[in-house]
Order: structure tokens, then sequence, then C-alpha cells
């Protein structure tokens, strides 16, 4: 049609199933059916989009009225827009090691009810345990003539437990999240975990924060690199300028031992068959050995900023492409966990996350620890909470010292714009010189 | 010209007339039903830099269904109102799972509360307003010397019915502005938004403050950590009480053994000199209403009187399940989302002053503060477009420091609350003075 370089459609159909448990109670069970389609229009300069409840493909006059209506939107639009041809075709999705679907939402409920009661323990005032399971059947089609269709499914449960002792309470959280796969079948120990650690949190201190040596666990360095390195070297922010790795690639951006990679394509909670918009994904090596080698690209990213390949284009059912990351990770190094509390000599071996947040355009960070524990003389101490590292990301990847040899992967939501899409990262153990620690202690 | 292109038509129509089948089917299943049906329509323009990227136009629609058998609830909803029999089937398959409860009954039909309160009809989404909204933050901005990151403009408008099988039925209809802008010099950024149901936000002004931040914050220089009186921001203030003060007001938490502030009312939980009132009829807020989301008259909730706590939130359920009564404090997230206990208009009062008059840090924005600990309110957030006071005036910005404390110890002494206020999510608020608060400098 005139005026029109470019069209896809990318259409949802599916359902998300939860059941919440709150005190050995199941409290609520649903299902949410997903029907939503996204319609993008290239018009002469940039996209107009239509986003549709209850889509239904429409033909012939239908389709191109359906195309002259986000078209009357792309006029308003003033950016020069141009997409990179981008490699297509759609990986193998992983098999389904047990299907959730395949199970009825009574063992679920059961099952659930069992991680939960496991969190029952004497001490324990609260508890609260959540299910979510998410499937979706995924339409793509372009203008270019690529179709794809794929189903996913993505599983997972939370446990939350709440210890209470002369009026003061601590919490202990666990979840696990798993791609075509069931976890719940298996998370009794998580229950026991999460209240354990809420009962040795009321005796924990909150620190004294400053400047000092952390260790980082895998699930808080992978949200290092996560919130810190991948957002900022998502190439929408850089286009926009809001992003402090703009102009810095070939620049020694931290130091020698630190390799970040984004790689859509493992089986991980962030895998996708093909990007929102029809590109093939691959790995992207983000940081190589401590140099800003490539930015994460949309179509759209590729011929305005350059330095890397598409495959990173990702949204929730019904919303327009951003770039995103997948799953991103901290590559593995060669030393010990032993031999990183012992080098840190003393500061804050930080667990678990309670989340975190960047402002890249500004390059500082702050996310917060479940817990964590004092480093003394080279060893582990006592127990902390409430204990966060905030800080600049340039700095604190030169201060980036040492890696352990063991990297595990955790699974999670990230948001941007409005959207929230499943994201994994991990790392191993590493050791940071001189990080800013947050914590409201005295002593 | 682009026209408008997006209005309520067939659709809508044939939905509604789907609401007295689905009561129908569903009352032949369970003890009680209650549909609620949104539609609604938006047009967003996406600023990049200084062009429009992307214009979106979305069509909306959403059907969530409650049903009630034997004390168990369970509930379902869809984007697609037309296949509402697998709605009802999944909602009457939950309820099956669900522990029973005390339950005394869905609303009745009731009185008419008269017109829609958030609800303007000149508030169109015409793809031609929303750019010339964008076009007012930009010039706006030009008043600083930034650039331009990104920003965006959008307008809706949403038609909603709420039924059930006792007889209620009403319907409200909605509207909603926003905009926002984001803006950089250097390694200094700024961001700015406004949110009304009518068209009384000045994009001028929004992009004008997006700049200002990003500009004025520029240069900025380390403090040392210590102890200094904080002036925070409606957005600094109402991002650290969302994490952790406003869910212990919520009788959920209260019963379930998650809020720090069960057992403490008739005690004083903050500065005497605040209170903490939810007002559904405050003509500002853009969650205001006269009926909640399952159809309870709301009413004004004085939830801390003069620093004392007098009382926390309730929906019907909660309220039911503990022997309370309920505070119609229902509400919906997003357009097809279950009932949880919120806030209609969140607001606080208290001594109004020149709160910048003494030397404080004022902080306009945090980075991080939903990583609270949501039970114990202990936080460390960054700060993001601070600046040091002194005599009143704003001596320098603040280059990197953070803020550590905890969310109900800060409120236990303060210094004021400034003359204006602003929509920041489900409340209304003023910029608070903090005093003897722990900054962690360079």
């Amino acid at each position: 049609m005139a005026g029109i370089r470019y069209y896809d459609i990318r259409h949802v159909k599916g359902a998300i199933s939860h059941i919440d448990i709150e005190n050995s109670r199941v409290e609520a069970a649903g299902t949410t059916f997903l029907d939503r389609a996204v319609i993008r229009v290239l018009g002469p300069k940039g996209w107009g989009i239509l986003t549709v409840d209850r889509f239904e493909r429409p033909r012939g006059k239908k389709f191109e009225d359906l195309l002259s209506k986000a078209s009357a939107l792309a006029s308003l639009t003033g950016e020069e827009v141009t997409l990179a041809d981008a490699p297509s075709g759609m990986i193998p999705v992983p098999p389904k090691k047990t299907d959730p679907l395949a199970i009825d939402l009574e063992e679920k409920g059961r099952l659930l009810l069992m991680i939960e009661k496991a969190a029952r323990i004497p001490g324990i005032t609260s508890t609260r345990a959540g299910y979510t399971e998410r499937y979706e059947d995924v339409l793509f089609e372009d203008s270019c003539g690529n179709e794809y269709t794929y189903s996913l499914v993505r599983s997972g449960y939370s446990i939350l437990a709440v210890a209470g002792r002369g009026g003061e309470m601590q919490m202990g959280y666990r979840r696990r999240h798993a791609l075509q796969d069931f976890p719940l079948d298996n998370g009794q120990k998580d229950g026991e975990t999460a209240a354990r650690r809420a009962l040795a949190l009321l005796d924990a201190k909150r620190p004294r924060g400053g400047t000092m040596n952390v260790v980082l666990d895998p699930e808080l360095a992978g949200v290092f690199a996560h919130e810190a390195v991948g957002h900022a070297s998502e190439a929408d922010l850089v286009h926009e300028g809001s992003s402090v790795l703009r102009g810095k690639i070939g620049e020694q951006i931290g130091s020698g031992i630190v390799t970040i990679v984004d790689d859509p394509t493992l089986p991980e909670f962030g895998f996708e068959p093909v990007d929102a918009e029809g590109s093939r994904v691959e790995r992207t090596i983000i940081v190589e050995k401590g140099v800003l080698t490539s930015y994460l690209h949309s179509r759209e990213t590729l011929p305005a900023v350059g330095f890397g390949h598409t495959g990173n284009a990702r949204a929730m059912p019904g919303e327009p492409p951003q770039v995103r990351m997948s799953n991103t990770y901290i590559a593995e190094g060669d030393s010990t966990t032993e031999e990183l509390i012992g080098e840190c000599r003393e500061g804050i071996l930080l667990c678990g996350s309670r989340g975190g947040q960047v402002d890249p355009g500004r390059g500082v960070f702050q996310f917060n620890a479940e817990y964590g524990y004092l480093i003394e003389h080279g060893e582990c101490r006592g127990m902390v909470r409430d204990v966060s590292l905030s800080g600049e990301i340039l700095a604190t990847l030169h201060g980036i010292e040492l890696c352990a040899k063991k990297r595990k992967m955790h699974a999670g939501y990230c948001g941007k714009g409005g959207q929230t899409v499943p994201v994994s990262d991990g790392a191993p153990h590493v050791l940071v010189r001189d990080a800013v620690v947050g914590g409201s202690g005295h002593d | 010209m682009v026209r408008p292109m997006f209005s309520f038509g067939t659709r809508w129509l044939v939905a509604v007339d789907t609401i007295e089948k689905i009561l129908t089917a569903g009352e032949r299943q369970a003890d009680e039903v209650e549909v609620y049906l949104a539609t609604g329509t938006s047009v967003t323009a996406r600023l990049r830099k200084r062009e429009i990227s992307y214009a979106l136009g979305s069509e909306h629609q959403a059907l969530s269904l409650r049903v009630i058998r034997g004390g168990r609830i369970g509930v379902s909803s869809t984007g697609n109102p037309q296949a509402w029999e697998a709605c009802l089937d999944a909602a009457l398959r939950s309820a099956a799972l669900a522990a029973p409860q005390e339950w005394d009954g869905l609303p009745g039909p009731a009185e008419n509360y008269g017109d829609f309160v958030n609800f303007d009809e000149n508030v169109v989404p015409d793809p031609d307003r929303v750019r010339e909204m964008v076009r007012g933050m930009e010039e706006g901005a030009c008043r600083y010397p930034v650039e331009i990151v990104s920003g965006s403009a959008e307008i809706s408008q949403y038609r909603i019915v709420l039924a059930n099988s006792r007889g209620l039925y009403r319907e409200d209809r909605e509207s909603l502005v926003s905009m926002g802008l984001e803006t950089i010099r250097e390694q200094s950024t700024g961001y700015e938004y406004g949110t009304s149901w009518k068209m009384d936000i000045d994009p001028g002004s929004v992009g004008e403050k997006a700049a200002f931040l990003a500009a004025t914050s520029h240069g900025g220089k380390d403090i040392p950590t210590g102890t200094y009186d904080v002036v925070l921001s409606p957005d600094a203030f109402g991002q650290l009480m969302a994490g952790s003060f406003l869910p212990a007001l919520s009788g959920r938490n209260v019963h379930t053994g998650r809020s720090r502030l069960a057992h403490l009312i008739g005690q004083e939980v903050c500065d005497p000199a605040l209170s903490f009132i939810d007002d559904p009829s405050n003509t500002r807020g853009i969650g205001s209403c006269r009926w909640d989301g399952e159809g309870t008259p709301t009413r004004t909730l004085h939830l801390v009187e003069k620093g004392v706590l007098r009382c926390f939130a309730y929906d019907l359920k909660t309220a039911y399940q503990y022997g309370c009564m309920t505070t119609g404090n229902a509400v919906r997230s997003g357009m097809g989302g279950g009932i949880a206990i919120g806030f209609h208009c969140m607001t606080l009062d208290g001594p109004r002053d020149e709160i910048l008059e003494k030397d404080a840090i004022f902080v306009h924005d945090v980075v991080g503060a939903h990583t609270t600990n949501p039970l114990t309110g202990d936080f460390s957030v960054e700060l993001a477009n601070a600046y040091l006071y002194r005599g009143g005036n704003p001596e320098y910005p603040v280059r990197k420091a953070m803020l550590a404390g905890n969310v109900f110890e800060m409120l236990g002494e303060t210094g004021g609350l400034s003359g204006e206020e602003k929509v920041v999510g489900c409340c209304v608020l003023p910029s608070i003075r903090l005093k003897n608060q722990k900054i962690i400098g360079n």
C-alpha cells in the first residue's frame, strides 16, 4: 500500500493462571486469558501502531483498512526510522521436561501447600505462597513474508515466610521459575530455607553504610550485570543519549576479568526462539575482558547506533517491541569463592536480591540484598540485613577484582517502559573493591 | 490533519449485552456472580529526542468475573468478552480450589451516586492533541541547555460496567491524560511527568521542569556522610510510602501478620502533626470514585489522625473473613485486574510551611525505592536530582549520595509540608521535611 514501507503483526493468545496461599489457606486462584495483537506499520518516517484485544486477522479490504488505520497514526511521526536487514529464522523451542499444563489445578494447589507448610516452623508467624503459570501461543507475520508460530510455557512459585519476635518482624523469601518445566513438585526445601532465613534475620544486625569491599553472590552479581550493564547496553537508550555507555565501544570500561554476555538462545527463563520483530536470536558479548564490544539491538536501533546485531526486540502481548535483555550473565573466572572472601579481608558478602534500579543516563544503580554476612579478617562472620549496593556503573566495573569459577542463573521478570518480560541473569561470586554499601546501622 | 479515529461503537453494545447472559449462566452454578467489564481506547505519541518515533492507538476490552459458591471465591478474566463461557468455567474451577470463608453477600442495588467523578468528556483520544502535548513539552524544555532523551503523551477514555447477581448495575466512565519527558545534560538526567483526568496539565511546565532538573543537577558536588534534614518531593516521598507504609494500612496485611502497624490502633505511629486520609472525593485524584471495585460506596477514611492510627482499609473478602466492615477500599488493578485492597486517593494533612527556608537536602527523586523492606520499612536509596539548600536557596547539586533509614521511623519527627501538591499514583501528596536523616555521601 502507498506510504507503507513495512508492516508486522504479533498476535499472542494464551492464559495466565495463579494460586495464592496465605497461612495454609488457598485464598485465591484464577485464570486470565490473553488475546492481544500489535500491528505495526512503518510509514514514510516512523511507526503507526495499533494494539487490539480479541484480534481476528482480517483479509482483503478489511486488512487494508487495518493497515490504513495504523498508517494514519504513522503520519504523526517525524523521526526517520530505518530498518536493518536482519537474519530471519526460528530456533527450536526446548522440549518440555514436565508440562505444567498437563497437571490439574488441584494438584498444583496441593504441591504449593506442601511448600507453604514446610515454611511453618516454630517462630514463623505468617506465610504466603504463590504459583504462576503462563503459556503463550505466538503468531508473527510481516510484509517480507516471514511467518512464525510457537508456543512457550513458563511456571514458577514463590514462598514468603515472616518471623516475629517481640514486635519485630523479618522475612525470608525464595522463588523459582522455569521455562518449559514445572518446578513446583520439588520446592519444599525452599519453604524451609525461607523460614530459617527469616528467623536468622531476627538476630542479624543493620550494618553501617559506607565505602567498602564487597563480595556479591551469584544472584546479586547477576542483578548487577542486568541492571547496571545490561540496561545501559540497550541500544534504544544509547540512541536516545541516555546511556553512560554511549560512545564507549572499544574502550576499557571495566577490569580485564569482566566478560558480560546476553544470550536469548540459552534454554533459560529469558529464552526466545525468535525475537518480537521476527529476527533470529543470537548470543551477544557485551563486554569482553573489560572492553565494551556490542550493544543490544532491534532492527531499528542497529542502523542508528551500530555495533552488534539484531535479535533483542522483545514485547509483552499486545505491546510494541523494545530492546530488551534475555539471559544475561557475567562469565566465570578462575578463583574459588573462598579465595574471594579471603582477598576481600574486611567487608560484606551480599546475598540474594530484593530488586534493583538503574539510571543508565547518569550511570548510577542501586539494588538491595536480601541478607549478607560481615567479612572480617578474610572470613565470614555475623549476618546482616537490609543492606544495599549502589554506585556508578563504570567505577564498579573497574572495581571488580576477582570472579569465581561457578556461575549460577536466576529467573525473574524485568520492567522497562511499562512492559514486563521474563529474563534470567547470573554470575559467579564476584569481589568488588571500594563499593558503596547502604545500611542504616550505627555501629 | 488526523481525525480522532477511536470511538466506543458496536463492540461496547455487544459486550454489555453479554452481561445478562453471564449473570444468568453463572447463577445456575454459583451462589453469586459478579461481572466487571471495561472497554477503553487510547492514543499515545512517543518522542525520541526531538521527533515523534511512533504513534500508537489502542482498543482495550477486559471482562473480569468473580463467582462465590459455598463461601469459596473464584476469579477469571479475559481480553475477549465473547469467550465469557470459558472465563466463567475457569472462575468456577478456581472457586472449587479456594478455601471456604465467611461470606455475607455482594453489594445489592443502591441509589445512583451522581455524575462520574474522574471523567471529562473533552478528554478525547485524539492523535492531534497528543502531538500538541508532545510539542508543548519540547518547547518547555528549550528554556534550559539540555538534550531531550525521550518523552510520551497519552490520552485515554474508559467505560466500565460493574454488575452482580444481587441486582447491582453501575456504569462509570473515566478519562486519563498523562505525559512525561526525560532530559539529559552530560551525565545529569531529569524526568518530570503529569497525570490528570482532565486537560489541566500544562505541557510546557512539564517540559521545563524536566529540563530544569537535568540542567541544575549538572556539576554536582559530593557531600560528607552525616545526618541532615531532608525534604522529599512528592515523587520521592510517594515512592517510599508505597513500599511499606501504605501496605501496612491494608487490613489484609494486618490480619495475615504482615503489617508492622497491626495492634497499634489508638497509638501514635507518626509525628502528631500528620494525618493520612484516603479521600475518594478528592477532585485531583485519578483513582477518586463514588463506589469501589466491587460496588461498595466509598467514604473518606481517616487512617491516621494527628499521628494516631485510627483504622485500616478493607474490601469485602477480608472484612467478612475477619469479622470487620468493608471500608469501600476494593480496587482493581489494570483493565482486567482482580480485586485487592488499595487506596483511591491517599492524602497527607499537616502544617503547611516554607519547608526549605532552613538548611536541608532537597531530594526530587530516588532510585531503588521499590527495594524497601515491605515489612520493616528499612530502606536505602540512591538520591537523584538532590540539592543542598542553605538559607532558603539551593547552594549546589549533590552529585551522588544514599539516603538510608526506616520509613516508619522517619515519619516520627517531621518539619512541615509544602503548600503545593502533586498527583503521584493513587496519592495526592505534598513535599515533606524530615528531620535527622542518615545520608551516606562520598
